[in-house]
């Protein structure tokens, strides 16, 4: 079961929240405040932070600013009154990744959070896949780069070989130990990496 | 006449209030100079004509009746005092004036005197202030109007957004509760037709349609409190292009009669060649209308002579300052933290929506509202209105 906080300093609220994730089929554990969030201990780690902008103490965005600072993993849905909407616009500026305004439209709450949950184990497999092509670049010698970079631009051997000034033969030879070493079973899937690579960057 | 006719004449021309003289049937015997200039005639082309034609409706055409009742009883209902009258100028222009109208008899002759003062300047500045108290009354109102408003759909959105959440997890549960059942019921049919998994079903869907209701009921109430936020929110700003010059002048005509009666300084400092600031002129007033009547109460609770408020007017690259400043009590440590809060107020008479309203217009132009104390005592409001507000 996916591990949801709540914080909400209006005790309904966040009874309510929980029920609905629990009979939704999520696990939840609640927050009264910011403050609280940070001194109790969680049951599981945390996999999304459902976190009310407006709140006595420390309030949302503040707490939003910490955990940022500290990069947690995890995403972050504001809930908001309707007053606030300028605040939250500002805090998905800042990275958060979405904000429900109540009273919640019809399903809007459950919706929002299989997004936000989709959209980081997506990123999170792609930041693994990105750890794991840096890995395999650094396996790589600068001459292989060289004629890596070449390659994923369309350039054929010879194209290479007169760029870089080397022989075809040689050029083959580090072609081959790219292929290898990052693993490409085609041209196409290294220029598929090397972006990735690049967005990443 | 008198061997010094030349001396009266001289004196009447100096008055600075317009004197007529008229004999008993209300010729025009005199008309001095500024009598000349306030009705744009000559004494020339008055004299020995009827008062009357000074006058608008309709006095004008009563007048006969007047003089002959006062010559004939001798009570007179303006000799011997001065009322509010209204005059005509030569271009056909009714103006206020304030008239008086003295008796003389000399040699069995009778003459009356009036000394008119001219009241339309005077009547055009009240006029000014009563149209400006008229619009800040009235944005006041809707201002008050939003901010209640605003207050209450939060607290209403709370309790409503429990229910729906509520209603949504009763929903969930009673669909997982009837899948179960139906699974167990299923199981059940295989041992005969009479099994009670149907029965559970009509108990099912109430209850779905229950929670169902309670979930689309919540959610109409809410769309209630939505419609009542957006009618009282429409259509209160209208931006335009302002000298902050004459918003502070027209702030200040609005204390004219409460700085009269108060030992208060008011200093008002303005940078010289500031930029007109695109905003709401009304809106802007009633934030400093707010400040300044803070600002004056604070010093008048304080006690103390030599009460100050302050407005000084600075710009900067990026904003265009305003900040209103007194020397009074300053703003109690505990209650820095609610100052703008709306029903927070430390007034006995206070609503305490004063500095929340003035908070949220200074939102709507992008601007911001700071409190800082002033040594040794006092408090200062800074607005910062963005110089390039486009919005």
């Amino acid at each position: 079961m996916q591990h949801i906080g709540i914080i909400d300093d209006d005790e309904a609220i966040r009874e309510s929240l929980r029920l609905l994730l629990y009979a939704a089929g999520y696990s939840c554990q609640v927050f009264a405040s910011a403050d609280e969030f940070l001194s109790k201990p969680v049951e599981q780690p945390i996999e999304l932070l459902l976190l009310d902008i407006r709140m006595p103490g420390t309030d949302g965005l503040e707490l939003f600013r910490m955990l940022r600072r500290d990069k947690v993993p995890y995403p972050v849905i504001f809930i908001t009154g309707h007053g606030d909407i300028p605040l939250a616009v500002n805090a998905i500026k800042q990275g958060a990744f979405d904000f429900l305004t109540k009273p919640f439209r019809k399903g809007e709450l459950l919706e929002k959070i299989q997004q936000a949950l989709h959209f980081y184990r997506e990123r999170k497999s792609q930041l693994q896949d990105v750890h794991e092509l840096r890995r395999k670049l650094d396996d790589c010698t600068p001459r292989e780069r060289d004629v890596m970079q070449l390659m994923v631009q369309g350039l054929p051997n010879k194209g290479i070989a007169e760029a870089l000034n080397i022989s075809p033969r040689t050029v083959e030879i580090h072609r081959a130990h790219v292929m290898e070493k990052m693993q490409a079973e085609s041209l196409p899937a290294l220029v598929r990496m090397v972006t990735l690579l690049g967005e990443a960057d | 006449m008198t061997p010094d006719s030349s001396f009266f004449d001289a004196l009447m021309d100096a008055a600075v209030d317009a004197i007529i003289i008229i004999d008993q049937q209300a010729i025009i015997q005199r008309f001095n100079r500024s009598a000349q200039t306030l009705f744009g005639y000559s004494e020339d082309e008055v004299t020995g004509k009827n008062i009357k034609m000074l006058m608008p409706e309709p006095v004008r055409s009563r007048h006969d009746e007047y003089i002959s009742n006062y010559n004939r009883t001798g009570k007179a209902a303006i000799i011997g005092h001065g009322r509010l009258e209204k005059g005509k100028r030569r271009n056909g222009e009714v103006f206020p004036m304030w008239l008086s109208v003295g008796e003389s008899r000399l040699h069995g002759q009778v003459h009356y005197v009036g000394i008119i003062h001219d009241l339309s300047h005077q009547h055009a500045t009240e006029e000014k202030v009563r149209m400006l108290e008229e619009q800040l009354f009235h944005a006041d109102r809707l201002l008050v109007l939003g901010e209640l408003t605003a207050g209450i759909a939060h607290e209403i959105n709370q309790p409503l957004t429990a229910i729906a959440a509520y209603a949504d997890a009763g929903r969930h549960l009673a669909e997982q509760a009837a899948e179960t059942r139906k699974g167990t019921g299923r199981a059940a049919d295989a041992d005969g037709p009479q099994a009670s998994g149907s029965a559970a079903d009509p108990e099912d869907s109430d209850s779905l349609r229950i929670y169902t209701r309670i979930s689309e009921q919540s959610r109409r109430a809410a769309a209630v409190v939505e419609r009542l936020r957006n009618l009282v929110r429409s259509g209160t700003s209208k931006k335009a292009m302002h000298d902050v010059r004459s918003i502070i002048k027209n702030t200040l005509l609005l204390f004219d009669f409460e700085l009269k009666n108060m030992d208060v300084d008011v200093q008002v400092s303005i940078q010289e060649n500031l930029p007109e600031i695109r905003v709401d002129e009304i809106q802007i007033q009633q934030i400093l209308v707010n400040l300044v009547k803070n600002g004056l109460d604070a010093v008048s609770d304080a006690g103390r002579p030599q009460g100050r408020v302050d407005i000084a007017v600075h710009s900067d690259a990026e904003y265009l300052n305003i900040a209103v400043s007194d020397n009074g009590a300053g703003v109690p440590q505990d209650s820095l933290k609610h100052l703008f809060e709306p029903f927070y107020t430390s007034k006995p008479k206070g609503v305490g929506l004063g500095l929340s309203i003035c908070k949220n217009i200074a939102a709507a132009h992008g601007a911001s509202l700071q409190h800082s104390p002033v040594q040794p005592h006092g408090a200062c409001f800074t607005l910062s209105i963005p110089l390039a507000n486009i919005g």
